[in-house]
């Protein structure tokens, strides 16, 4: 029982007894004293005893005691046992809610973490990627280009050669229809060079 | 039929029982204790009941809920300390209501009974003015009668209050019983005089008309006596409670 529902009073042993002196006494005067002023009350309708009034006090102050101490006592523990528990399990069901939300909410961090660190792997795969793609696409477009000079290179020796062929060819074709021509042969050393001086002021269309 | 309404229970009863005088001091006393046999049997009861976590027992569900009630009742009228006065109040409301029920059933009942009713009040009022003087000292429950603080020549005045109040409180204990008295003793003789109406024709007009007010009756005087006690304590003890919280705030600062 709490503090705050002990009783002020009198203990209970000196209770009986006053009450049982009171029971014992009221009784007496009930059936032995009569006052005057009282039975001039009984006679006018109003049946008082004060022999009568005196046992039930000390009946009172036996019963307050004796009551308390059987019934009341055990009822107030149940009910205060029983508000603890409930008060307990409540306590506990909201210790378990701020549990379950606290890991609630480090599963949340937790999972956000995850994914701002997923997000930027990505990001990164995602650079990466991109920055590989740049570097190969400058190395082919590098490569072509080494391609397309190399090929013009061997296309215009390939040209300088075959003009130079056709050039022999020319000069060949020529002092052979000018020999023809003349009946002798002019296949001199001088004719040569005199015509390979003249092909080369001569312009050939490419 | 005839005979059972003169002879049968109080709200069956004839104008003879309306006349017959008070029961001695043995009868009272076997009222009593008839009625100390019902609380003490349903007490047993509700006792069993007590073992388990939710009281399934409806009797003890019952005195759970008439303790939550006083509990309320002493808490709401007297201040937090007023806890340690439950016991007392359920006493008196146990007794007070068992006895008026029996009062229903019966020709006579303790709380019909001026002198049991006196008895009951001189212990509520004493006990009132015992917790005054534990709660103020006996001059500072003394001060509480002479009302507000006067000087002059209006200390006269003082004295009248004094005068008036020590009549008032002594008027509680007349109070309290003659209503207790009244309601109960009074409810008898409306139902026997109604009874007496329809005794030639066979009908307990009491019984019919009255009863449910009785049982009202029961319930309400039970409560105010109470209620009126938890009032008195709360008079003489609450400027304690308030001295106190307010040391203990100042003392919190």
């Amino acid at each position: 029982m709490s503090n705050s529902q002990k009783s002020s009073g009198a203990p209970p042993a000196l209770l009986y007894v006053a009450g049982l002196v009171l029971m014992v006494g009221g009784t007496y005067a009930s059936l032995n004293l009569k006052i005057e002023a009282i039975e001039k009350l009984n006679e006018q309708g109003l049946p008082l005893d004060l022999g009568k009034t005196v046992a039930v006090i000390g009946v009172f102050l036996i019963l307050f005691p004796a009551i308390k101490s059987f019934f009341l006592n055990p009822l107030t523990e149940a009910i205060e046992t029983r508000n603890h528990q409930l008060e307990d399990t409540f306590s506990e069901a909201e210790n378990l809610r701020a549990e379950m939300h606290k890991l609630r909410t480090d599963y949340e961090a937790r999972l956000a973490e995850t994914e701002a660190e997923a997000r930027f792997q990505i990001q990164n795969q995602i650079k990466e990627a991109q920055n590989l793609r740049q570097q190969l696409m400058t190395e082919a477009a590098e490569r072509a280009d080494a391609l397309v000079r190399q090929a013009q290179m061997e296309i215009e020796q390939e040209k300088t050669q075959a003009i130079a062929t056709i050039r022999t060819h020319v000069v060949d074709l020529t002092l052979a229809a000018a020999e023809k021509v003349i009946g002798e042969n002019m296949d001199t050393d001088k004719n040569r060079r005199l015509i390979a001086e003249f092909m080369d002021t001569v312009e050939v269309a490419s | 039929m005839d005979a059972f309404l003169i002879n049968g229970p109080s709200i069956f009863a004839s104008a003879d029982a309306m006349s017959a005088k008070e029961p001695s001091i043995w009868g009272l006393g076997a009222y009593i204790a008839f009625v100390l046999v019902i609380l003490l049997v349903l007490m047993s009861y509700a006792k069993k009941g007590l073992s388990v976590r939710v009281f399934k027992n409806p009797v003890t569900s019952l005195f759970e809920q008439l303790y939550l009630f006083i509990e309320n009742m002493c808490v709401s009228s007297i201040g937090q300390h007023g806890r340690k006065y439950i016991p007392m109040m359920m006493v008196f409301w146990l007794m007070i209501f068992v006895g008026n029920i029996v009062a229903l059933l019966f020709p006579f009942a303790p709380t019909a009974d001026l002198s049991f009713n006196l008895g009951m009040a001189l212990i509520a009022v004493c006990y009132v003015q015992y917790e005054g003087v534990r709660a103020n000292g006996l001059l500072g429950h003394l001060k509480h009668f002479t009302g507000p603080k006067l000087s002059g020549a209006m200390v006269a005045i003082s004295g009248l209050i004094f005068t008036i109040e020590i009549i008032s409180e002594l008027m509680k204990n007349v109070s309290l019983s003659l209503r207790l008295y009244g309601n109960i003793h009074g409810g008898h003789l409306a139902v026997e005089a109604m009874n007496q109406l329809g005794n030639k024709i066979y009908v307990p007009l009491g019984v019919l008309v009255l009863l449910l007010i009785k049982l009202l009756t029961c319930l309400v005087q039970a409560l105010i006596f109470t209620m009126l006690t938890c009032v008195y304590l709360s008079l003489v003890t609450h400027h304690s409670e308030d001295h106190a919280e307010e040391g203990h705030t100042a003392t919190a600062h």
